[in-house]
């Protein structure tokens, strides 16, 4: 486990950056920035919390690889099909 | 807790965890299914013996029956008794005593059982669904369906089949925690027997597929009691069912093949005294199929408006996935020829299921081409196909029955019965299927055909009889062998080789008297002294702590009402929710903009909330004594763990159940995007009134998120006071959050903005409905875990429960941080 400092410092990083696609979508950005801030911005607030207070970093690699095929799937579902009514 | 009473007693049925048990259960339970799918099938089969029925149906019961009959053969048949079969069998095969979870595999045969009872149930609620067993939309929302006024018995199977898809998750989780982490000593994947190998995939694909099946039914139910609008659309409803059908349905059909499969390769091992030939590549053809299954899902989508590129691309990707099915048929043909064959009953059956399952496959290609798919989609040359392919399946299936009779009570056969069997099976089986392909052209699901296929359909009706006398010669067969059959020896097989036939048969119950271990190469069972198993801390992995200690007071439970309880308590809830839509439908209709299209429901009747409420109450009794039992299963001291050594069963297996609930809530925020794009993305209607309460909610659960890790810190620091005020704090969080967003939805209820009010609507209420309800769940968890602290101290000696707990809390939060983006921002 971390110690309590380290969890602390994420979940200030966390509030920065969920407070961060608030200001995407509430200043005059492009469109299309702050879709690719938000989605930047969105996985790596997951990838601390999964890395971190889920401690995946800690755990053997091959639950990290499940989780990364679960999301595959996903992935997978949404892109293939979002594609196919092109 | 108590000892498990004796057999013959109704509550050593009602109690049991016991691995080898609960396989008999869901093997007897299954074959009662398949009776009742088989009743469906003859009773449509009478009414296709002349062009526009013989008049025993009407069509609207044609439909029923039809549609029933694939449910129950596909869901509540195939892959229970599999499950059956796997539960007796996998522990004994890699060595364990029992499965990882055992009150859990005793709930999922629960939640199975009362599954189907919700199936059986529909009938008597003016009728059960009758859109088909692949539930299209939008013939599976009642709005479309006028002539289908079944709503309530409609919503009893849709939530049945939801029923029975937790029952799988369940099973999921425990098979793969069990199969990763309980196998013996020196038993190493390579060296898994072939049916626990294909059992093992067989779960894996499981693990992904129904999640996303789960995903579909919730929005279904949605639908159907809440009057969502996500199948009754004309924005793309029915492919957005068709995707999440589809992507389950295809691996679903490698679901059921799968564990045939694996019996096959037994089988033919044993009776041609043979190791399958090219054994490594069987197995790298069964993971390759295992993963292409996955990429297929479109070839059932040939005709519909999907681009031509992916139907091009699914159509390669479909040619791809037989060839490693060919890899496995020359397989078991080599080791066939190579071996010398004993034609006994299970061999019999295996060897036919391979000569029909070649045939399935070729008529398969034939479908996986988009040109001829055109023709042949929604024909009987589908319906044909597809049962040689799976009744292919219930043949393996078959054999593998008569393969573990003996094994598992302990009485032989009579091989000429057995043989009369087959033989009347195999006859019935083509007369009934074989004309299928000739009178392809008849349409699938209606009575109507050409004159000139008569013959054919009456062949087929007179074939269907046949095959459904031969299993009453099975049942014959059995009930002869259990009344007077010979005692069966330990392994009445002369080359069978897997563990479960080097102990007596039946086995006793927990299996083993010694360790059982493979680390010298062969099977051998090892008496562990203390000192010894210090000296072997050597092998096996992530086993050095707990070596030695406590060896002799081992002590593991068998027995527990609860998951029963459970499963009462679930079906009784599940029972209420189908009668609610009338509810929903007087309230709905009391508002400003009621829904359009509304048809005509039935009375409410005042027995469903009742019920709602009840099962609630004896969920929440149930749930609440499960928690508080001691209920001892101890962990393998010494095992192959490999990959996932290094954590314990229990965080392992929430690490499963999150995947799975990742492609749950994955599969939802993906038909958000797929409905959005199908609307084009710019013209989506923002719901909430404000972005700031998302923003606000961020911060709230974000702090959650601390304040749970603060609460495993604390824990760890053995400090009450702190484990207690995290846990505090974790909990008016979550109150908070839910405060937030009760006020959200008052503030568009004023405006009478429902879900009912357009789809946007619908999608942004069930998707943060469902994420609010796993944050109550969390709550639920919470305040017993708070309750346990002040109680008894808990959690300060063994923090795991924190840790888990918390798993499951930061998942929630995260699924957070895409659902603000998506529905107040973008
Ligand atoms: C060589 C392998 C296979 C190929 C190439 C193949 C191909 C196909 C295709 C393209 C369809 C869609 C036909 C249509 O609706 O127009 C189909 C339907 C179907 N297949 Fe297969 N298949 C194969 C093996 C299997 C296996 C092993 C099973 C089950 C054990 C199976 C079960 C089904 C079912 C249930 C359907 C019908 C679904 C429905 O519309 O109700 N198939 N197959
Ligand atoms: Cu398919």
């Amino acid at each position: 486990m971390a110690d309590l400092r380290t969890y602390t410092i994420i979940y200030v990083l966390l509030l920065v950056l969920g407070t961060g696609k608030f200001v995407f979508f509430e200043f005059d950005f492009a469109y299309s920035i702050a879709i690719g801030g938000t989605i930047l911005l969105a996985v790596a607030k997951i990838g601390l919390i999964a890395a971190y207070y889920q401690h995946l970093i800690e755990e053997p690699r091959s639950i990290t690889y499940m989780m990364a095929t679960a999301v595959f799937m996903v992935f997978l579902l949404t892109i293939a099909a979002g594609y196919s009514i092109q | 807790m108590a000892d498990l009473p004796p057999m013959t007693t109704v509550k050593r049925w009602l109690v049991t965890t016991n691995h080898k048990d609960v396989g008999i259960l869901y093997i007897a339970t299954a074959i009662f299914f398949l009776l009742l799918g088989g009743a469906m099938a003859l009773i449509f089969r009478i009414q296709l013996w002349e062009p526009g029925g013989v008049g025993i149906l009407s069509g609207n019961e044609f439909n029923q029956a039809v549609t029933t009959h694939g449910l129950l053969m596909v869901f509540w048949f195939l892959s229970p008794i599999a499950s059956g079969f796997a539960n007796y069998l996998v522990p004994l095969q890699i060595g364990a005593k029992d499965l990882a979870f055992p009150r859990m595999n005793a709930l999922s045969y629960w939640f199975y059982l009362f599954s189907g009872v919700l199936l059986i149930i529909s009938f008597f609620q003016q009728g059960t669904f009758a859109g088909g067993w692949t539930m299209y939309a939008p013939l599976n929302v009642p709005t479309y369906t006028p002539a289908m006024e079944a709503t309530t018995g409609g919503n009893a199977v849709i939530l049945g089949l939801m029923l029975f898809v937790i029952s799988i998750t369940i099973g999921t989780v425990n098979f793969l925690v069990t199969i990763h982490r309980s196998r013996a000593e020196g038993l190493g994947l390579w060296n898994m027997p072939m049916f626990t190998w294909s059992w093992l995939l067989t779960v894996w694909m499981m693990l992904f597929a129904f999640a996303a099946l789960l995903a579909a039914l919730l929005l279904l139910v949605s639908d159907r009691v809440l009057l969502t609008q996500y199948f009754a659309t004309d924005q793309g409803s029915s492919l957005l069912w068709a995707h999440l059908f589809w992507f389950f349905g295809h691996p679903e059909v490698y679901i059921v093949f799968f564990p045939a499969l694996g019996i096959m390769f037994e089988t033919f091992q044993t009776f041609t005294g043979r190791r399958l030939v090219g054994r490594k590549w069987v197995i790298i053809a069964m993971v390759l199929v295992a993963v292409q299954s996955f990429l297929v899902w479109m070839h059932h989508m040939f005709l519909t408006t999907i681009n031509l590129e992916i139907k091009t691309l699914m159509m390669a990707t479909t040619i791809g996935i037989s060839l490693p099915f060919d890899l496995m048929v020359f397989a078991l043909i080599y080791t066939m020829v190579k071996g010398r064959v004993r034609f006994t009953t299970p061999f019999l059956f295996s060897l036919g299921a391979l000569v029909l399952f070649i045939l399935g496959g070729i008529t398969g290609v034939f479908l996986g081409a988009v040109v001829l798919d055109y023709e042949f989609r929604g024909t009987y040359w589908v319906v044909a196909h597809f049962h040689y392919v799976m009744v292919s399946g219930v043949t393996a299936l078959v054999a593998g029955l008569y393969y573990w009779w003996p094994k598992i009570t302990g009485k032989m056969y009579s091989e000429t019965l057995g043989k009369l069997n087959f033989a009347v099976y195999f006859i019935g089986f083509n007369m009934l299927y074989f004309p299928m392909f000739l009178a392809w052209e008849t349409p699938r699901r209606v009575f109507h055909f050409a004159e000139g296929a008569q013959t054919y359909h009456q062949v087929a009706t007179v074939g269907a009889f046949i095959l459904g006398a031969s299993f009453l010669i099975m049942i014959l067969t059995f009930a002869k062998s259990w009344v007077s059959g010979p005692e069966a020896p330990d392994n009445p097989w002369e080359f069978s080789r897997t563990a479960e036939w080097a102990i007596p048969s039946p086995p006793p119950l927990e299996n083993w008297d010694g360790r059982p271990s493979y680390a010298s190469g062969r099977l051998e069972f090892v008496e562990d002294s203390p000192a010894a198993t210090d000296g072997g801390v050597a092998h096996g992995q992530g086993n050095q702590a707990e070596a030695g200690i406590e060896h002799e007071e081992e002590h593991a439970d068998h027995a527990s009402i609860w998951p029963f309880g459970i499963g009462v308590g679930t079906f009784v809830f599940f029972l209420g929710l189908s009668g609610l839509t009338p509810y929903i439908v007087d309230f709905a209709e009391g508002t400003p903009n009621p829904p359009e299209g509304l048809t005509t429901v039935p009375e409410p009747s005042m027995l469903y909330p009742i019920l709602t409420v009840l099962g609630i109450g004896i969920m929440g009794v149930t749930l609440y004594k499960f928690g508080m039992e001691d209920f001892e299963v101890p962990e393998m001291n010494i095992a192959e763990r490999w990959p996932f050594g290094g954590v314990g069963n229990t965080k392992f297996g929430v690490w499963v159940f999150l995947a799975s609930d990742v492609v749950v809530f994955g599969a939802i925020i993906g038909a958000y995007v797929f409905m959005r794009i199908h609307m084009g993305w710019h013209e989506w209607t923002t719901v909430p009134f404000a972005s700031w309460p998302g923003l606000l909610n961020t911060y709230v659960l974000l702090t959650s998120s601390f304040t749970v890790i603060l609460a495993l810190v604390m824990a760890e620091r053995k400090s009450k006071k702190g484990l207690l005020g995290a846990m505090t704090a974790t909990l008016l969080l979550g109150l908070t959050f839910m405060g937030v967003k009760a006020y959200e939805y008052s503030v568009k209820f004023a405006d009478g903005e429902y879900w009912w009010y357009g789809l946007e609507y619908s999608i942004y209420y069930v998707t943060t409905g469902l994420h609010a309800l796993h944050v109550i769940l969390g709550l639920f968890i919470a305040v017993f875990m708070i309750y346990r602290i002040i109680s008894v101290d808990a959690y300060l000696e063994d923090h795991r429960p924190v840790e888990f707990f918390g798993l499951y809390w930061h998942f929630v939060d995260i699924v957070w941080v895409l659902l603000f983006p998506l529905f107040y921002l973008m």
